[in-house]
């Protein structure tokens, strides 16, 4: 478009040519200029808007850029905001550009994982490992792994697994292919060389709280399968490297126990349950940890402590029934976003003088095990992101209905008082004029001088928008109607989406609720179990204290 | 007691939840699949309603940028980093004609943002023609590790029509001593 213009400058203009294509050159040049420093303003605005999770008003700053950052900022807005085919049109044609590639094709194959198109996952996922640097590679690879470890094939996906960097997506990798092993062989040996691999590739891993995390996990579970494979020693010390404060700590707990039980260490390992049974019921290991208690005080001979800590195991499952009883009343009653989520993170509110003791709270308990389960957080998250659209909606109906306001008293505000002013403002700037002209004939500094001259174009200025006033107050009106127009119809979008946003809530709050109430009902379900079994405990402990009974009176 | 399958499984995937599906298909097909086709489409519903609010949010920005601030006597300040690791930005604060008209604290996303050629909208307000100052104090911790707070001022006029300011900022070695520069857009 440049050199057409300069083209038809050239042959328009004839001899007096050369300057006019000197001139448009530095026309278009600067214009080409400034059009580039608005694009990258636009851009870096879109960023920082995403950065700072505003991915609506990113869209509005990047709407109009083409090529990259453009259709990069604009994917991931779309991204954040769940509309995924048009954020694939996006990343689609990101992978087809330079930058960006790897990380667009590892969402691209996210996406087709999560809507069921399985068959083209792989590719995507192999442009990312290609194109892809740092973390993107890494969870490419792993992710690819993982698609053949889930097809069975556990060697291929152990050859790519070798071929990752140390770290967090390699460790995870590592994990789940130990999960296989221990499924499939009769001996643990082989999970626990890969958990050992896990481990030291988790070393690696910068991002403290998931590294946290992941450590305890495998450390468990490492802990588990050496004691399966009766290598106590081996699972003592993996136990007891897993910190405190972690979501594993009391089945960890538990497992050490048994452990150090078998190593005819009683006295040890009901430490370890005591431990256990300080953190609620609802984490895996603490429920057999009370039954362990009983356990323990009977191998080391105290029958009569055995038989209380089992009447007290079988009191702390009674108790936890009648909480459970509470809690899926409560779910029925208020529904399960408002009991699980919303009044744990209520009871959070002095969260800086929290500690590990955060984790003593059952209901908390509770909600960290129903989001073990990925359909509950997947259900979580859409209540969670209609919670927050009926907020952001009543927020800016709040705020429309104010500007409404404002909009009508400025249109009552008659313009035939502001316009009979402006002979005054122009009769005052004359006489400053006079003023700056008298002092600026005096004015023997530099300094003075400038100040007057800033005040020189200052009054220009006021001029020039007095002059622009006439013709801004004859348009006023209509400017303002039209504004009113789009606040009023933009109020009642916001009506018509709320009440959709209210009822699809409604809908999935409904699904939420039977999802909890499923898992409070599996939660008793294993209370009962856990009861009966003490009652069986119990039983034998009386049988046999009868059976001695009747023994000692036989001598 | 715990089976191996619940301590030594591997961490939830799609694979498992497929595999869920064919096993809940097989058992009761009937019954889930209309469960199943309710929730596909309470999916598409969300999304659907996702999508309408974004549009409506956009439209609502841009409203409201129309009615709060006409552009004739508008000023809007901006922050870019000129370096990228030099410091690390903690927090900023802005004053037009001494009084106080935004703050920030960042998060690390944002300072990454930031870091990767971001440009922040600190303030957009509405000032009457002629001679102003902005004053901008920020607080970072320079590369060098020190914690620094300084004050940086500009003085400009404000002319009709649209007015942007880009605030820069720099620290460059071997003191690191950060440094505010101001550009006027006009």
């Amino acid at each position: 478009m440049v050199v057409s213009f300069v083209d038809r400058c050239w042959r328009g203009s004839g001899r007096r040519g050369g300057v006019s294509v000197l001139l448009a050159i530095t026309v278009l040049s600067s214009a080409a200029a400034s059009a580039r420093e608005e694009e990258d303003l636009a851009a870096g605005l879109a960023r920082f808007a995403l950065a700072s999770g505003s991915p609506e008003q990113s869209l509005v700053h990047s709407r109009n850029l083409d090529g990259y950052p453009g259709t990069w900022l604009k994917a991931q807005a779309l991204m954040a905001l769940g509309q995924t085919d048009s954020a694939n049109r996006h990343l689609q044609r990101q992978i087809e550009s330079e930058h960006q590639r790897g990380a667009a094709a590892l969402i691209l194959a996210r996406n087709a994982l999560d809507e069921d198109e399985a068959a083209v996952a792989p590719e995507f996922f192999q442009i990312a490992a290609r194109a892809g640097y740092g973390e993107v590679r890494q969870q490419a690879l792993y992710e690819l792994a993982e698609l053949e470890r889930l097809a069975g094939h556990r060697d291929r996906a152990g050859r790519i697994l070798s071929g990752m960097e140390a770290g967090y997506w390699t460790a995870l990798g590592y994990m789940n292919l130990a999960a296989d092993y221990s499924k499939r062989d009769l001996n643990p040996a082989r999970a626990l060389v890969a958990l050992r691999v896990a481990l030291a590739m988790s070393e690696q891993d910068a991002v403290s709280d998931r590294n946290r995390n992941l450590r305890s996990q495998l450390l468990m579970r490492a802990g588990y399968l050496s004691y399966r494979n009766e290598e106590y020693e081996k699972a003592i010390g993996f136990l007891e490297q897993v910190p405190l404060d972690s979501y594993h700590t009391p089945r960890a707990l538990y497992f050490h126990g048994l452990a150090l039980t078998a190593r005819n260490n009683h006295r040890a390992a009901m430490q370890s349950w005591h431990r256990a049974r300080k953190y609620p019921l609802a984490y895996p290991g603490v429920q057999d940890a009370w039954l362990g208690m009983g356990r323990g005080y009977d191998l080391s001979g105290y029958l009569g402590q055995a038989g209380e800590a089992y009447l007290a195991a079988s009191a702390s499952y009674e108790s936890e029934r009648v909480t459970l009883l509470n809690l899926a009343s409560q779910i029925r009653q208020d529904g399960a976003w408002q009991t699980l989520v919303q009044d744990t993170r209520d009871s959070e509110l002095q969260w800086f003088l929290a500690d590990s003791r955060t984790l003593t709270q059952p209901r908390l308990a509770y909600l960290l095990g129903f989001m073990e389960d990925p359909s509950a957080q997947d259900l979580i998250g859409k209540v969670s992101d209609l919670a927050s659209a009926e907020a952001s909606l009543e927020e800016k109906a709040n705020k429309l209905e104010v500007f409404r306001g404002s909009l009508k008293d400025r249109l009552a505000t008659p313009t035939n008082s502001v316009s009979g002013r402006k002979g005054s403002f122009l009769a005052r700037l004359e006489i400053l004029r006079d003023r700056l002209k008298g002092l600026r004939d005096k004015a023997d500094r530099p300094a003075r001088l400038e100040t007057l001259n800033r005040s020189v174009m200052t009054l220009q200025d006021i001029e020039v928008s007095l002059e622009q006033l006439g013709g801004r107050l004859a348009n006023r009106d209509a400017r303002l109607e039209e504004r009113l127009r789009k606040t009023e119809a933009v109020l009642s979008r916001i009506q018509e989406l709320r009440s959709q946003t209210a009822s699809i809530r409604w809908r999935a709050e409904d699904r939420l609720d039977a999802m909890a109430l499923a898992f409070v009902s599996r939660h008793d379900e294993q209370l009962v179990h856990a009861l009966d079994k003490t009652e069986q405990q119990i039983a034998h402990l009386y049988e046999y204290l009868a059976l001695e009974t009747l023994e000692r009176g036989g001598q | 007691m715990f089976t191996a399958g619940q301590v030594t499984g591997s961490v939830p995937n799609r694979g498992r939840l497929k595999l869920t599906g064919i096993f809940l298909v097989v058992v009761g097909y009937t019954v889930i699949f209309s469960t199943h086709a309710t929730a596909d489409e309470l999916d598409a519903e969300i999304s659907r309603l996702k999508a309408d609010v974004a549009s409506l949010a956009a439209d609502v920005f841009a409203l409201e940028e129309s009615i709060l601030h006409p552009a004739d006597s508008q000023v809007t300040v901006f922050l870019t980093l000129a370096r990228k690791d030099s410091l690390t930005l903690d927090s900023v604060e802005l004053y037009v004609d001494d009084t106080p008209v935004a703050s920030h604290l960042y998060t690390d996303r944002e300072f990454g943002a930031l870091q990767q050629g971001g440009v922040q909208q600190v303030y957009t307000g509405n000032l009457p023609h002629g001679d102003h100052v902005l004053k901008t104090v920020l607080t970072a911790r320079a590369r060098d590790d020190r914690y620094v707070r300084r004050e940086s001022t500009h003085r400009f006029r404000k002319r009709p029509g649209e007015f942007r300011i880009q605030m820069s900022l720099d620290a460059r070695a071997p003191d690191y001593e950060p440094e505010v520069s101001f550009r006027e857009w006009k």
